[in-house]
């Protein structure tokens, strides 16, 4: 017997508590549950031998924290725990029942909540699963966050090939501790190729049929449901569902359709998987319609191509000097805002492109994914021309995304589609190949269905490639404009395919190039166009697409046309800007005053004159007045902030006319290795900024050889790191003294700041100042560079 | 269920190192904005238990030694923002370093306040019996790596989500862990002062002339 064999039932009986069934036979306080493997396995074999008696078919060994970060003070190891658990249940079912090796959450949250990274999870679930060779099943449990799951499934695929079976454990809201809705759940899941999906523990069978309800719609896999028996009394820690009820309530949800898997969770007992059985076999298995169109997610929310979507194509270097900059330094924040600006602007999906020679890109792209997943909602695009770049970000990316690109070329086509399939993406698909891209609609649609035939060879549903027909510039080759809208409505109806296009590549060449761009894209939608890449932060595009919602009747009751421009803000201010001051603009916060003062004053006055007689004089009045409590912080960082938008024109300019930007000094920032809290440090970077340093940001829980490295590679004279907890005070230690053994680091000056700390502690652990706050850190720079 | 409803203001000012500045306009129109995100992106959630003191194995050092003087009993608790209140701070951070300075403040007091509110139903748990003040890891002399144990007897990561980094720093990290302990005599209050806080030398709070004790 094995899990296929299973499936042909219409149902399938798993188990009941393990950990309340513990607790009633004199688990103590503290105790590890695992470890009575070893210690009483007769008292948990009698607990399995109760579930298969009352006909559970799926039993779940002793197993669900015995994982490498939870034991280690145990005594035992990972190996001898699921060994014996494994074994215990083996025994005890006599081959009546398949054993899942039970793991649940590792108990540290994952980057960027917490500081486990995606590599140490998978370590930590690889060591799990390589112990437990004796089991049938491989079941993760109790999961709430998407990308944890996600490190584990990859374990189990890449070290076993037994069937995989995940549930989550959602609240009340649909949505897990972690923020995971039951959509990005579903689609991530059944992208990476797990075998069932579904729902257990926080709550009793009515509450979660809902959130069961949701899944059906989501996904065509078995479902499973393993709920508790009732909500926890929080005096008594006792549930109150009875097991009848439990089973009537169970029988219910098997209505929604799909569901397979069915068994309890916390409080239930043999008798709740009695009353179970008894009840599936009165019914009969059928699967729900799944009614949703193909749709890509992040952890959070997905997005279903179900109408026109908006990818946003700011993030990518390709002829913006700013964005190479920042790529070249690092500066992961700049990339941020352009991210936060596109959503804001409407952007449903983003694409993620950081190629450039001059740097690491897959090192690159994996900070930046990371980045990007920690602050916003939207899916992202992987857009790169390096498989080993896609695969690096896909294995990270937590959701599913969209892969940009393939085409039709042997080479593209052998290398991303098996990455698409092992990991679960929806892929763009180019109209090309080796022989370039071709004049006719024909071409370009036999292209497209060469590139779909192959996806759907190796396991690729259709509906998740999507084709790009490919813009050329109308002012060149005007006929292939129709070619491109041809080629698209063609695949649109006879592939069935959804479609993207870039856009503003249409208009090379020609005047008033935003009327063409939006014009096209209009004719563009007409024919069925799903996804345009465009700016968001293009009005004019965004009308157009607004408008053709609209006209479409896609736009119910024009509710969101409205929402778009019948609140357009009344004027709140009418600004005088040629007669303020620029001192008074930073004391006051005013930022478009103070850069459109900026930039008068840069045609009569030179750069560095504005920073050092104007700006610079303003922020130490400011901060002047912070120091002797006058205002509060967040005016300092107010005025910083106008400071920055000054600096920035000044930047603007001075890279304009190629001259070199002014800089007084590169400095390093990072938060200590281990400590996760970096308001602090981004307060110093804010004020670092704007009195003219060059700040190289290496962010929160920082390696020390990191710092070094950034250190040695730019010729770096003063570091500054922080700490805020006593924990962390070691690793401050650590990287002094690993700077300090650095010969080429001689001479570089070391300044430390957090809570913690205290002058005299800064300089037994060997720094060179103890700054008390940001503006301390601002004197210090001036001492080491001189002001 | 606890629920926030309002911020209290003069925490966060607190918080915010400057509880002597004027206030302008704009920075009460800041706070009104921070303090309502906050509530609307808060998921308080908590957890708590009575255990035997002997038994708990969370008598560490003098501190809660004394603390717990004349208790056999103690309840353990421990209590949570969520996790959307960090990407909260951690997406304003990225646009807004002002506004990241008053969220923090606001989520620091929001934290307090849902303890505080959790302390009421301890008590009307608890009628009739006498409960010291909370205790958390890292006071005086109490171990911070004791995070880990009050997490893992509360089971808070399988239940409420919370869980501490190699460091024992709380994640999320707008999150409490305390032990109050319990007994059914009355007791000498004991008093909470800097004499003992291991923060007395750098405390800003300090420094402005304030103090915390009671």
């Amino acid at each position: 017997m094995n899990f296929n064999d299973l499936l042909k039932n219409d149902y399938i009986i798993l188990d009941g508590a393990m950990g309340t069934m513990l607790q009633k036979s004199g688990l103590r306080l503290g105790e590890i549950p695992e470890t009575l493997n070893l210690t009483h396995p007769e008292t948990v074999k009698e607990i399995h031998r109760g579930y298969v008696e009352v006909g559970t078919q799926i039993v779940c060994a002793n197993t669900f924290g015995a994982n490498g970060y939870k034991l280690k003070d145990s005594g035992y190891t990972v190996d001898e725990i699921i060994r014996a658990g494994v074994k215990n249940a083996k025994e005890a079912v006599d081959g009546k029942a398949l054993v899942a090796l039970d793991v649940g959450p590792i108990g540290q949250l994952m980057e960027p909540s917490g500081s486990m990274s995606f590599e140490t999870a998978y370590n930590y679930f690889k060591e799990e699963i390589l112990a437990a060779e004796g089991a049938d099943v491989i079941f993760f449990e109790t999961m709430t966050d998407l990308l944890e799951v996600k490190a584990g499934v990859l374990a189990a695929k890449e070290n076993c090939d037994k069937p995989v079976l995940v549930s989550m454990t959602f609240e009340e809201n649909k949505r897990t501790f972690a923020g995971v809705s039951v959509a990005s759940a579903a689609l991530t899941l059944q992208g990476l190729g797990v075998d069932a999906i579904g729902v257990n523990c926080s709550l009793g069978p009515d509450e979660l049929a809902p959130i069961v309800e949701e899944f059906t719609r989501w996904t065509t896999l078995p479902i499973i449901v393993k709920p508790n028996a009732g909500l926890p009394d929080p005096n008594s820690n006792t549930y109150s569902v009875l097991p009848d009820d439990f089973a009537e309530s169970i029988s219910k949800i098997i209505d929604f359709g799909t569901v397979k898997l069915v068994g309890g969770c916390c409080g239930t007992t043999p008798d709740y998987i009695r009353a179970l059985k008894k009840v599936t076999d009165r019914k009969t298995y059928k699967k729900a319609a799944v009614n949703k169109d193909t749709a890509v997610c992040s952890g959070t929310t997905a997005v279903e191509i179900s109408e026109p979507r908006v990818i946003g194509e700011r993030i990518n270097p390709t002829g913006k000097k700013l964005f190479k900059e920042a790529l070249i330094n690092n500066d992961i924040d700049y990339i941020l805002s352009q991210a936060i600006s596109q959503v804001n602007a409407g952007a449903d999906i983003l694409d993620v492109n950081v190629g450039l020679p001059e740097i690491d890109e897959k090192e690159m792209m994996l900070r930046v994914v990371k980045a990007l997943q920690s602050i916003v909602d939207v899916p992202l695009q992987i857009d790169s021309t390096k498989p080993d770049v896609l695969e690096a970000a896909l294995r990270i990316y937590n959701g599913k995304p969209i892969v940009n690109s393939v085409n039709g070329e042997e080479k593209s086509l052998s290398t991303v589609l098996p990455l698409v399939k092992k990991y679960g993406a929806s892929v763009i698909g180019l109209a090309l190949d080796e022989d370039g891209i071709p004049k006719t609609a024909e071409g370009r649609f036999e292209i497209a269905k060469r590139i779909v035939d192959r996806a759907k060879s190796l396991g690729i549903d259709p509906k998740d490639v999507y084709i790009d027909c490919l813009t050329l510039t109308v002012s060149a080759e005007q006929a292939g404009c129709m070619e491109t809208l041809r080629a698209l409505h063609r695949v649109k109806t006879e592939l069935g395919c959804k479609t993207c296009l870039g856009v503003s590549n249409i208009s090379f060449g020609l005047p008033n190039r935003p009327l063409i761009n939006h014009i096209f894209l209009t004719m563009a939608l007409e024919e069925g166009l799903d996804l345009p890449i465009i700016n968001p932060n293009d009005e004019d595009m965004m009308g157009a697409l607004r408008a053709y919602k609209v006209l479409a009747n896609i736009d119910k009751n024009s509710t969101d046309f409205i929402n778009s421009y019948n609140s357009v803000k009344t004027e709140t201010k009418v600004i005088q800007s040629e007669h303020i001051a620029l001192s008074d603009a930073i004391i006051r916060g005013l930022k478009t005053e103070a850069a459109n003062t900026t930039k008068n004053l840069l045609e009569k006055k030179d750069a560095m004159d504005i920073v050092n007689n104007e700006l610079i004089p303003a922020l130490d009045s400011v901060g002047a007045d912070f120091e002797k409590g006058k205002i509060f912080l967040p005016q300092l960082i107010q005025s910083a902030n106008v400071a920055q938008v000054c600096f920035e024109e000044i930047k603007k300019h001075l890279t304009k006319n190629n001259d070199a930007p002014v800089s007084k000094g590169k400095i390093i920032l990072a938060t200590v290795k281990g400590d996760i809290h970096d308001i602090g440090k981004n307060i110093v970077k804010v004020l670092l900024d704007n009195y003219g340093y060059t700040v190289v940001d290496l962010g929160r829980d920082v390696e020390p050889q990191l710092i070094v490295d950034t250190a040695v590679k730019q010729n770096i004279k003063m570091i500054g790191l922080s700490a805020l907890m006593t924990t962390t005070l070691g690793s401050m230690e650590e990287t002094i003294r690993l700077v300090r053994e650095t010969p080429e680091l001689k001479g570089c000056k070391i300044a430390v700041g957090g809570a913690v700390l205290t002058n005299d502690y800064a300089m037994k652990i060997g720094a060179d100042y103890y700054c008390k706050d940001a503006k301390d850190t601002v004197d210090k720079a001036k001492e080491v560079f001189g002001s | 269920m606890i629920e926030l409803s309002a911020i209290n203001r003069a925490e966060v000012l607190r918080y915010l190192g400057n509880s002597r500045a004027e206030m302008t306009e704009a920075i009460e129109l800041l706070m009104d904005e921070c303090e309502s995100e906050i509530i609307a992106t808060a998921t308080p959630k908590y957890l708590y238990k009575t255990v035997s003191l002997s038994e708990s194995g969370l008598l560490v050092g003098e501190s809660i030694t004394r603390h717990m003087q004349d208790c056999e009993n103690a309840v353990v608790l421990c209590a949570t923002l969520g996790a959307g209140v960090d990407r909260l701070i951690r997406t304003a951070q990225v646009t807004d370093m002002a506004k990241t300075v008053v969220l923090d403040a606001m989520a620091s007091a929001a934290i307090e306040q849902v303890c505080d509110k959790l302390d009421g139903v301890i008590a009307a748990q608890n009628e009739g019996k006498f409960l010291t003040w909370r205790f958390s890891p890292g006071y005086g002399d109490y171990p911070i790596e004791l995070q880990k144990d009050f997490l893992t007897l509360l089971d808070a990561p399988r239940k409420i989500g919370l869980c501490t980094n190699d460091n024992s720093i709380l994640t999320p990290t707008k999150s409490v862990t305390a032990i109050m302990g319990l007994s059914d005599t009355p007791l000498e209050q004991k008093r909470r002062g800097c004499v003992g806080c291991n923060m007395a030398k750098t405390c800003k709070f300090r420094k402005n002339g304030e103090r915390c004790e009671f």
